[in-house]
């Protein structure tokens, strides 16, 4: 075949060329530690990164919502915890009360206690974040969760939960409610009122009666927030779990990630090489050919 | 005397093969010159007899090594490279954009999703329905730009269409002139040789700018027309060509005046960069603001009338978040005029401001399955990443295209040398040949000059 004198030196603009946006790529490659620059390099591979990448985004905010919701339930659990002690108090000075040697004026001095006590519990019951919303209203929450509607306490709240986003159509309750705490509130009045009354007897039945129906009720209130306590904490485990298992797959996803999208260096050192190996020759067989000319020699 | 007649003759011969050399050599490097040759034959004797051998030899014409089949292949080569190397950058550009994390409408997505599951742990926190707010705000600024960015490519694309039209109308009426003089060049017998390199040339450059049909004349002449069959150049007159108003669907058209006549044609297919430009345009663009456009509107109609069906925080009807201006380049997605965090339809009863029913209903949007453009039905929160992937496809392909189309055009610049490109050592060659050649036959002359003069000799 016949070679034209130029095509010498158009293969080696083309070759060099070639050889030049090669090693272009995968230094941009090394220097971005990617194995992908653009889409077109993998579309398949691109979808699936950005696949990915989307479950990753959505994982982070599952796991943040998780962080969110424990700490709000612990301050539950704070405001509950806060309300049980105060009701051991109130029990304490209830048994004491009904002892029947109590004198009047003892009586008098214990109602003057327990109207601390209730007081701290509605104030308890009444809970609030640092946006004024009340804690255990249920999804009222803008109201406040127990009211004195003139003739007694009543609940102001409702008994919905707040459903949190905690996974992918996975939803976890952020909030009890206290509805128990109203009866519980009237039965402390009715009580202070009696053993308010000058002169009260320890062994009047009605003033029992009034007692006992009040120690009963405290029982039965405590039995229940100490049960929604321990829903709380039933609620951290689960949320616990489920944050282990979003930090797994998201471990296992990140991995995917890395195993599709991060540059394998010793294998794109080869290719450096390479190319750089058949750049040179390329460079030395044009020296060398270039060189040629028959009007050299005549 | 015939001797010195042939001695003559073979000189002469040889000085125009010389030349010819010379000519070779010095364009050694010229790009799109055909080597040249010179055609030697022998003169048959015009007397009879053993003493007349012959009248010497004859240069009867110039050779040119050309082979058009040649040209035409390197010709189509340039086309297709033309029309895919066009293509590239503008999808590469765009790969950047739609791939690139930290701008993609993704990230956008996923903030806005992440701010709403946010919401979800205190549907009634202010600042978490502040984030909501500013995410959709952030989100929009994505769609814009998105949008603005197809938009500048559109302007590019015109602007350079226009370029290109213009050099195709230059390069036009420089092959009808060319034309003109190498048929007057043919009429008188000069050497056209020089002419028609340029005439190739141009062709060249013209096929990489839009797909040719060259065809040969009788009087040397070379028609063009585009590959729709609109002439660009017969005989020596050439036709001008502008951007038409695109047609219905889209489809540019050019407006072909020839002759004083003037005719729409549709830009569809037509090879070279003017080709690469139209298929970019109508394949790639349109369908990909289309598209854009189309989730825009999936994702403001579908928040929008789920936000409406929920209750703000003061018992009221939500209010819109999204607006939506399918007519603006910049502003095609924005935030609901005046919206602001408490007027959020998250609750799903009018009494209960805690409540997240509704929340969470706009957190499940996300999985909303919507019609896209070029994609057909899918969701909401995979519609991007689906054109990304398309446009990867499409980039893909081009690029592979275009690596062949650069082999094909390389190769058929090599094919073409081959015939038509010099060669130094052949030159060197015929270099010392003719010069011995020359040499010889001044030995001839100087033989029949003794003969001559012993003859002289004689006589004195």
């Amino acid at each position: 075949m016949r070679i034209a004198t130029s095509q010498y030196h158009q293969t080696m603009a083309q070759t060099l060329g070639s050889a030049q946006a090669r090693l272009e790529h995968v230094l941009q490659q090394m220097a971005n530690g990617k194995r992908l620059l653009l889409p077109s390099d993998d579309p398949v591979a691109g979808v699936r990164m950005s696949r990915l990448n989307r479950e990753e985004a959505a994982l982070d905010q599952y796991r943040e919502n998780i962080g969110a919701l424990s700490v709000r339930l612990t301050q539950n659990e704070t405001a509950l915890d806060t309300t049980v002690s105060d009701m051991m108090q109130v029990r304490d000075l209830l048994v004491w009360a009904s002892d029947g040697a109590n004198a009047s004026e003892d009586l008098n001095a214990m109602a003057g206690s327990l109207v601390s006590l209730r007081d701290s519990l509605l104030y308890s019951a009444n809970s609030r974040d640092h946006e004024g919303r009340y804690l255990f209203s249920g999804t009222a929450s803008s109201q406040p969760t127990i009211v004195h509607n003139g003739t007694g306490y009543v609940f102001n709240g409702n008994e919905a939960t707040q459903l949190v986003t905690v996974g992918n159509e996975v939803t976890q309750p952020a909030n009890v409610n206290l509805k128990e705490m109203a009866d519980l509130l009237n039965q402390l009045d009715a009580t202070i009122a009696a053993l308010q009354t000058t002169g009260v007897n320890a062994n009047d039945p009605a003033v029992r009666a009034t007692l006992k129906a009040n120690l009963e009720g405290t029982d039965t209130t405590m039995s229940a927030v100490n049960g929604k306590i321990a829903g709380l904490g039933g609620a951290q485990n689960i949320l616990a779990t489920l944050d282990d298992t979003h930090a797994s797959v998201s471990v296992a996803n990140k991995q995917a990630l890395i195993l599709l999208g991060q540059l394998d260096y010793g294998e794109a050192a080869i290719r450096l090489n390479g190319y750089k190996t058949a750049l040179e020759a390329t460079q030395k067989a044009y020296s060398r050919v270039s060189n040629l000319s028959l009007f050299n020699v005549i | 005397m015939s001797m010195i007649n042939n001695a003559m003759s073979g000189a002469l011969a040889a000085q125009a093969a010389l030349s010819v050399v010379s000519q070779n050599v010095a364009n050694l490097m010229t790009p799109g010159y055909t080597r040249q040759g010179i055609l030697l034959t022998s003169a048959g004797s015009s007397r009879s007899g053993v003493g007349a051998a012959g009248n010497g030899v004859q240069t009867p014409q110039l050779l040119r090594f050309a082979d058009a089949y040649k040209s035409q292949q390197m010709w189509t080569a340039a086309s297709t490279q033309g029309q895919h190397g066009t293509m590239q950058p503008y999808l590469t550009q765009l790969e950047r954009v739609m791939g690139n994390d930290t701008s993609s409408i993704d990230g956008g997505m996923d903030a806005f999703f992440a701010a709403l599951n946010a919401a979800s742990v205190e549907p009634t926190s202010s600042p978490l329905r502040q984030q909501v707010i500013a995410s959709a705000e952030a989100l929009t600024v994505r769609f814009n730009s998105m949008n603005q960015v197809l938009a500048n490519q559109r302007t590019a694309i015109e602007q350079q269409r226009g370029a290109v039209l213009q050099q195709v109308n230059g390069l036009s009426s420089d092959i009808a002139r060319l034309n003109e003089k190498i048929s007057a060049s043919n009429a008188v017998g000069t050497s056209p040789s020089a002419l028609l390199d340029e005439r190739d040339r141009k062709i060249d450059t013209l096929a990489a700018l839009v797909g040719v049909q060259v065809v040969e004349q009788p009087d040397g002449s070379r028609s063009v027309s585009l590959k729709n069959g609109a002439p660009l150049v017969v005989g020596s007159t050439a036709a001008q060509i502008a951007p038409g108003l695109p047609l219905a669907d889209g489809t540019p058209t050019l407006a072909v005046t020839f002759a004083k006549e003037t005719f729409n044609v549709a830009s569809r297919d037509l090879g070279g960069q003017l080709g690469g430009l139209d298929s970019y345009q109508v394949e790639v663009l349109q369908p990909m603001a289309l598209s854009i456009n189309d989730m825009a509107t999936g994702l403001t109609t579908s928040f929008n009338n789920q936000l409406q069906a929920g209750f703000a925080m003061d018992g009221s009807a939500g209010t819109p978040l999204f607006k939506l201006d399918t007519s603006s380049v910049s502003a095609l997605l924005t935030l609901h005029p005046g919206v602001k965090a408490q007027d959020l339809g998250f609750s799903s009863d009018p009494a209960l401001v805690g409540d997240s029913g509704n929340l969470k209903a706009l957190i499940g949007l996300k999985d909303l399955s919507l019609t896209v453009g070029s994609l057909g039905t899918v969701k909401l929160g995979d519609a991007y990443t689906q054109l990304v992937s398309g446009l990867g496809g499409a980039s893909q392909q081009n690029t592979a295209a275009l690596a062949v189309a650069d082999t094909m055009r390389g190769y058929a610049q090599s094919n073409w040398a081959t015939t038509s490109g010099v060669n130094e050592d052949e030159e060197a060659v015929s270099l010392v040949q003719y010069q011995q050649m020359y040499q010889a036959n001044m030995q001839v002359f100087a033989a029949a000059n003794t003969l001559f003069d012993a003859t002289l000799a004689i006589l004195r």
